[in-house]
């Protein structure tokens, strides 16, 4: 189906998927969980629909690392009709063409690679952490239509991110990034240059996001130079930076941070 | 007045044989499109575009020159034509006296008048809403013609033949039943009094095949299957009943030799695509060309450039044909830049292989043996671990068309480099359903650099002349004229033109979607050429200023 198709069909089927969904009965846990036949359709299910955003590992492409979502808290239930009626505003689409007992063997096969829920319990003060937030992360990064554009909106973070993995990326910081988060530095032929974030690129020209946040185009031809940075521009928060406490508070607020789609926050 | 019958019928018959004298006096010769002017290609004149690769060896190649290295940046917009239907274009045009015929997604197609961009007749297919089974988009590839006759192919696995003047159906032929998983995108190869065409669906577990239709009729003149059946050479490269489900379609129209009366076809990838173990041997004639008797369909010859693939590279590229000179010598050759990653010049009249190197970075094999076969390099077979392997799955081209010019004897190919690491499963066969065995995640890293690249190759060696890099990898058709010019398209959305002879950029236009699958034609208009480009859900028609 072409990217257009698919487009129409998401919005229809999402609408769709949400009345019946609504209507729908879940058992509460996957009820194929553990079966060897539902783990090896499931298998072959995730490869083929979802592994090309979540990645074959279901670590994350362009879609969040789903290895992670139990640990973070989410529920079978819950999962079922994100996997069924996707996540409105986001690429991830609803699939209707998914059945119930695919929808659960898909589930019963990511089981299989997720990251087991925290033994230790929750620790850290979410009230000081979204004070750290703002401190520290805001400037970069938008929570509920507040903050910086620089970096990703992390409003669903808590719901992506297990609190390893979010903690491992503030104290490392990021090797790698996603699309539109390319850090690069247009230099013109007059004047400073420019560093900002890539949101796209042709042969001719490129489009950024400066660290003022001016969104702007420029052709290759009238600048100096066009050159693109190898590391992200988040940075790492070494002990020096944020103790081990406060990143405790920090990632704890994280956590909290579940989006505004009901079936996404559970 | 009261009138009589008698002198009303009088009044009747004497206006209606002056209606009719005036009529056939102001009536132009019929459009009929014969088999000789298909033959001829593209004319000097530039009236014409009739075939899918503008002549039947496929060059894309124009013998215009009013548009030409130093004024092409000159090109200005004429009109602009939207499909207001949803999907893309993935066709190739066709013209004939002033009017273009063209097929758009979803099975919709239009006649248009070339001076303007004004639709004069739309034709749309009823499509099933539930049970197509087309793998990779509601696409198709373009029209063919003959006489006063189009024909298309359809997603639900239908040839139809319609009107050109009304765009209305005159025949109906079902090639196969679309809900086990047949299909059809493929442009019409029309020869003699025949239409030719193949079924897409090796995701699917079909059983492929090419067939002919009488274009007078849409009586099926034959059938032959890419895949033998018990008894027939080739059959037992299958283990057990593997042949039965084992794909082979064939989606992309192939070439024409009037000389030897071959037409010649790609076949697609063995099903399931990726799970070795359930289809053992080289699985004949899957993911190879192969030359058929334009008259009656039967095998000439084959070449397997793939031998039980397990990548999912279909050899639906489009064949190239030409007299060219190797080492010396003329040689009527077959050219083919394949999914594999291999470039391959083969004796046409044989299927041996004279020229063969990679065109992009390619790791399954080492290099073509002298026998033909590729020396296959080891770790290469996907499992449920995955197998990094260059190229990937969509391969180092695909069906998007390459050109050629004769004048130069250069070949040149959008050519994509990736590498992807493939997983293979063992799938349960349900007709209609996907019966892949696997998948593919496109690497991409430091170490797995992707980008594009416009690559002209010589045929006499298969090394590579030139390249033109891309950002990203392209996945357009090309035109070459004969002034010097090779229009193409990059990854982003943008219309390029460069130097055929060198691949020197010389113009680009942000056309706000990819030709992704399509090509540029071109033609004389009222004294000027024009360059038609589909791209998204738009037509596009360029010339230079008057």
């Amino acid at each position: 189906m072409s990217w257009t198709g698919s487009v129409l069909a998401v919005a229809t089927f999402c609408t769709m998927g949400s009345i019946a969904l609504a209507a729908q009965d879940l058992p509460g846990k996957n009820p194929l969980q553990g079966n060897p036949d539902a783990i090896k359709y499931g298998m072959g299910l995730f490869r083929g629909r979802c592994a090309d955003c979540h990645g074959m590992d279901a670590r994350g492409v362009r879609g969040p690392d789903i290895t992670q979502v139990w640990a973070s808290g989410r529920t079978d239930d819950g999962l079922f009709k994100t996997i069924k009626g996707g996540v409105p505003g986001t690429e991830m689409p609803a699939n209707p063409r998914i059945n119930d007992q695919e929808t659960w063997q898909i589930l019963a096969y990511l089981r299989t690679l997720a990251a087991s829920a925290p033994t230790d319990p929750p620790r850290g003060n979410a009230e000081n952490g979204e004070k750290l937030f703002r401190t520290h992360c805001s400037a970069c990064h938008t929570v509920n239509a507040s903050g910086g554009r620089l970096g990703p909106d992390l409003s669903r973070i808590g719901a992506a991110r297990s609190r390893e993995a979010i903690t491992l990326r503030i104290r490392r910081g990021l090797e790698t990034f996603g699309p539109g988060y390319e850090p690069v530095t247009v230099t013109p032929e007059t004047g400073q240059p420019i560093r900002g974030v890539k949101k796209n690129e042709d042969l001719f020209s490129v489009q950024i996001m400066d660290t003022t946040e001016r969104i702007q185009g420029y052709e290759k031809d009238k600048m100096k130079s066009v050159e693109n940075g190898t590391r992200s521009v988040m940075p790492a928060f070494g002990p020096d930076r944020l103790s081990d406490g406060d990143l405790d508070d920090l990632v704890r607020y994280l956590q909290t941070l579940r989006g505004f789609d009901p079936a996404v926050a559970r | 007045m009261r009138v009589t019958m008698l002198r009303f019928v009088r009044i009747v018959l004497v206006v209606g044989t002056v209606g009719t004298v005036a009529l056939t006096a102001q009536q132009p010769p019929p459009p009929l499109v014969t088999a000789q002017e298909i033959l001829d290609g593209l004319t000097p004149d530039g009236s014409r575009w009739l075939t899918f690769g503008g002549n039947y060896s496929n060059h894309r190649h124009s013998p215009l020159t009013e548009i030409t290295p130093a004024n092409v940046h000159q090109l200005t917009p004429q009109w602009t034509f939207q499909t207001a239907t949803i999907g893309n274009f993935e066709t190739t045009t066709l013209l004939r006296d002033n009017i273009l015929y063209v097929t758009g997604p979803q099975n919709v197609a239009w006649a248009l008048d070339a001076r303007t961009g004004r639709q004069i007749w739309r034709y749309r297919r009823e499509l099933p809403t539930v049970g197509l089974t087309a793998c990779c988009g509601l696409v198709n590839r373009g029209f063919g013609v003959l006489g006063d006759k189009l024909f298309m192919t359809t997603l639900d696995a239908h040839l139809l033949a319609l009107d050109m003047k009304t765009g209305s159906i005159v025949w109906d032929a079902t090639l196969e039943d679309y809900k086990i998983g047949y299909a059809s995108t493929i442009a019409p190869l029309v020869v003699k009094d025949k239409v030719i065409v193949g079924v897409a669906g090796g995701e699917f577990g079909i059983r492929g095949f090419i067939d002919a239709y009488e274009a007078q009729t849409g009586k099926r003149a034959w059938r032959t299957f890419t895949i033998p059946g018990p008894g027939e050479p080739g059959n037992d490269t299958w283990a057990g009943d593997s042949w039965k489900t084992g794909g082979a379609g064939v989606w992309v129209t192939g070439a024409y030799d009037p000389e030897q009366n071959l037409v010649f076809f790609g076949t697609g990838n063995p099903g399931p695509d990726y799970h070795s173990e359930s289809r053992k041997g080289d699985n004949l004639y899957s993911a190879s060309v192969i030359a058929l008797d334009g008259d009656t369909g039967r095998l000439r010859w084959h070449y397997q450039f793939t031998p039980h693939d397990v990548h999912d590279w279909d050899s639906t590229e489009v064949p190239i044909l030409a007299d060219i000179t190797v080492a010396g010598q003329m040689r009527k050759v077959l050219m083919f830049a394949n999914r594999n990653g291999f470039y391959y010049t083969l004796d046409r009249t044989n299927g041996k292989v004279i020229a063969a190197k990679p065109f992009v970075t390619t790791t399954w094999a080492k290099e073509i043996g002298r026998d033909g076969r590729p020396i296959m390099l080891p770790g290469h077979t996907p499992d449920e671990n995955g197998e990094l392997t260059c190229p990937d799955i969509t391969g180092g081209t695909n069906f998007w068309p390459p050109a050629f010019d004769p004048a130069t004897s250069t070949f040149f190919v959008n050519a994509r480099e990736v590498c992807a690491t493939f997983y293979a499963w063992k799938p349960e066969f349900t007709p209609g359903e996907r019966f892949t065995g696997g998948a593919a995640q496109r690497a991409q890293g430091p170490d797995s650099p992707v980008y594009g690249a416009l690559r002209a190759i010589d045929p006499a060696t298969a090394e590579r002349k030139w390249e033109f890099r891309y950002i990203s990898p392209s996945t357009a058709g090309l035109l070459t004229t004969a002034s010097g010019l090779i229009f193409s398209g990059d990854g982003e959305g943008n219309l390029l033109a460069l130097d055929s002879r060198s691949g020197k950029l010389l113009w680009h236009y942000q056309m706000g979607a990819t030709m992704h699958g399509t090509s540029p034609i071109t033609y004389m208009l009222d004294g000027r050429q024009h360059v038609l480009v589909p791209a998204g859900t738009t037509l596009t028609a360029w010339a230079l200023p008057r």
